[in-house]
């Protein structure tokens, strides 16, 4: 690996906020943090959410036994990306959840209580807590480090729940704040605030681009009861993915399976995943609620990979009285595939193709042969990053970091420097990601770094090579996809 | 020295030996117990056991993923754990000596001398590698604690008086004070094996499985939690 260059580390650790707000919020991390934030007794207020959230849910038998079995083997040194790129001791995953179990240890156990009294030591300081501000959102949370841990810590829990009690003392990132504040109490009910006649306008649009370049009438079914599935993709896909959209419109056309989008909720992020459960559960009790009102029989989740975890793994626990199955739209296809139902031009796509296994399918070991079954389908020059599928390296954006775009530079230089390698060495020209947020921190990625290649969604490229058309041509004209 | 050396084999041996196996079975039904409850609490019961079940293997029999990352470092504390875990069970001499006259078990395979005495020495070779490996390792330095250095250098004390002790030839002359030393280092091993990390021996079985329930939440828990600290009705 290349080390960071001196000028590089200066501009991806440049603090990106003024000097009065970080006085002001006591607060030297690099991203931001709502106006407003408490600053006194932040000690005690972060004991007593810690100890809130130990008694409601069931992160201590956890944190028990990890304190029991960190043997300290420094292992997991090798399998972080950002330790790999910073080499700064700090951030070896192993210390990045000491952090908060030495804040457990200190204040929750019997033993570590008797030692704090008898040796005086002070406890949880608010230097402390803004060292796990930062670290824990340097993290990416993308679990890699437990595949080396010989103990089986789940390094990305301890992070997870550091956030989560971070947040219940109001330090978590603004911009994931602000969005999920629209999507659970805001006029439009999304992240990216799009209202209904907007996104039916978006969908009219779509609909006219298939028409003319695939020839044939592709619908995206609206508010449709009864359909079998209800396709929800992260909302910013309307923004941004068109052609990702498009792909999965014309598959679902292919099988001819009832799907419909919800017009009471058409949003598939879940920023819960990233800083709080508390989030996590309302904006899925949402999803549930519109799945219900439609009265579906399963839920399909566009190329996302946070929003399919928090669905696929979340959604049934947190159920009121409507579980379901989760499906991802790669599963879907794939099995579409298998039972030859998509037919594809082969030829179309020559160039050299490579995958990006997004973390939050590819680590559980879920959604990683699917992808590749697909791409065989209909791409011939195939190559792939190692490590990939469930010991892939995250592409630096993982864990909400994504939507902070005052960490870009950290998040290009640093936490995707590995990807950026792996992508190289491939020499790839398109870069398939199936996720929103890799999309997006793949496409600055390769910006920043002038990779010269090209992000693409996997339906991107199916949307291309599938044949609907009567004369069995895949793609009339390549249509130029700007709204 | 004959008298003490009584007292470390006999009465204090099997002390310790009450404070492990307590001390080790309190921490597995605290983790057992805890993880029925996660689950009993969990809003669905779906767990991956399979595949947990794969990670537990992997890394309790580890020769697929181990050698994969720092071959040499990997390998040096592969066969330590090996010494580490075989040679105190299946030497003859523990046979008799504590097994049968201390515990009163009878029945208990034992290795010939010679493979004991090589293993031994190779445990002991092996426990030198590792704490060079973990104090000259910049990040390994930057990890421990005070018990991360102290217990190689101790079982590796043990194996090594023990080693000396079961070769007259080798420690004709200091031979009393190689098993006081054995004996009372070794008591001190099983008494703190429970309250450290070595804990590990009983409890690597369960981590996995742990992680894995672990992520299972249990339903309107954040509300619960936000009005235990006054902030009811407002997730966001
Ligand atoms: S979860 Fe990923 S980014 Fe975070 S410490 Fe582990 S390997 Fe590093």
């Amino acid at each position: 690996m290349n080390p960071l260059t001196v000028e590089e580390k200066t501009k991806a650790f440049a603090l990106p906020k003024k000097a009065e707000v970080v006085e002001k919020q006591k607060l030297n991390v690099r991203y931001h943090v709502e106006d407003g934030l408490v600053i006194e007794d932040r000690p005690r207020r972060f004991l007593e959410a810690m100890a809130a959230i130990l008694k409601h849910t069931n992160y201590r038998f956890a944190l028990d036994h990890y304190i029991r079995t960190s043997a300290k083997c420094s292992r997991c040194a090798t399998n972080c990306q950002i330790y790999e790129t910073t080499g700064d001791l700090k951030d070896i995953p192993c210390n990045r959840s000491e952090l908060l179990l030495s804040v457990y240890r200190r204040h929750f156990t019997v033993a570590g209580m008797l030692k704090g009294r008898l040796t005086n030591d002070p406890g949880l300081t608010d230097e402390k807590i803004e060292e796990m501000a930062d670290s824990f959102y340097n993290c990416t949370a993308c679990r890699r480090c437990t595949l080396e841990c010989p103990a089986g810590i789940d390094h990305g829990l301890i992070t997870h729940l550091g956030r989560y009690i971070l947040g219940l003392i109001g330090i978590s990132p603004r911009a994931l704040v602000v969005s999920t504040r629209e999507q659970l109490v805001g006029q439009t009910k999304n992240t990216s605030a799009i209202p209904v006649p907007a996104l039916l306008d978006t969908i009219e649009f779509l609909e006219e681009e298939m028409a003319e370049t695939k020839g044939v009438e592709v619908k995206f079914p609206v508010d449709v009861e009864g359909a079998k599935y209800l396709f929800i993709a992260p909302v910013s896909d309307f923004l941004m993915e068109a052609e990702s959209l498009m792909g999965i419109a014309c598959v679902m056309k292919a099988t001819g399976d009832s799907w419909t989008i919800g017009t009471k909720n058409y949003d598939a992020i879940n920023y819960g995943l990233f800083y709080s459960d508390h989030i996590l559960e309302k904006v899925l009790n949402q999803m549930e609620e519109e799945a219900k009102r439609l009265n579906v029989k399963a839920i399909l989740i566009g190329e996302c990979g946070h929003a399919s975890r928090s669905a696929k793994y979340f959604y049934n626990q947190f159920a009121k009285d409507f579980p379901l199955p989760v499906v991802n739209i790669l599963e879907y296809t794939q099995a579409a595939l298998a039972s030859g139902k998509l037919k594809f031009d082969t030829e179309i796509i020559q160039e050299r193709v490579t995958y990006h296994d997004p973390c939050n399918i590819a680590r559980p070991g879920w959604v990683v042969e699917q992808p590749r079954e697909i791409i065989r389908a209909f791409i011939k020059d195939f190559r792939e990053m190692t490590p990939n599928r469930r010991e892939n390296i995250c592409c630096g954006g993982g864990g909400g970091t994504v939507s902070l775009d005052e960490v870009r530079s950290y998040r290009t230089l640093i936490g995707g420097r590995r990807k950026a390698e792996q992508i190289e060495a491939t020499g790839a020209q398109y870069v398939i990601a199936p996720c929103a947020n890799c999309k997006k921190q793949l496409r600055e990625l390769i910006e920043d770094n002038k990779l010269g290649c090209e992000l693409v969604g996997l339906h991107d490229l199916i949307y291309k090579a599938l044949i609907l058309s009567p004369d069995g041509v895949a793609w009339h004209e390549p249509a130029e996809m700007v709204m | 020295m004959e008298a003490w050396l009584e007292f470390g084999r006999g009465p204090l041996f099997r002390f310790c030996l009450v404070i492990l196996i307590l001390g080790l079975l309190r921490s597995v039904v605290l983790s057992l117990y805890g993880m029925n409850e996660a689950l009993r609490r969990a809003g669905d019961k779906i767990v991956p056991w399979s595949d947990l079940t794969n990670k537990t293997f992997q890394w309790l029999i580890p020769v697929t993923r181990l050698f994969r990352k720092r071959p040499v470092y990997s390998a040096i504390s592969f066969i330590w754990h090996i010494g580490v875990i075989l040679v105190p069970l299946f030497l003859s001499a523990h046979v008799l000596l504590l097994f049968a006259n201390g515990i009163g078990i009878h029945w208990w395979p034992e290795f010939p001398q010679r493979i004991a005495d090589l293993m031994t020495l190779i445990t002991v070779i092996m426990g030198i590698l590792l704490f060079l490996g973990r104090v000259s390792s910049r990040e390994s330095r930057f990890l421990s604690r005070f018990q991360d250095y102290a217990w190689v250098p101790l079982i590796t004390l043990t194996f090594l008086t023990g080693g000396l002790c079961a070769n007259l030839n080798l420690s004709a002359g200091s031979y009393q004070f190689s098993m006081l030393l054995h004996v009372y280092s070794a008591d001190l091993i099983l008494m703190l094996i429970p309250f450290t990390k070595v804990a590990h021996c009983v409890l690597l079985p369960m981590s996995q499985y742990i992680s894995g329930v672990a992520w299972k939440f249990p339903k309107n828990a954040g509300d619960r939690v936000a009005e235990t600290i006054g902030k009811e009705g407002m997730p966001v």
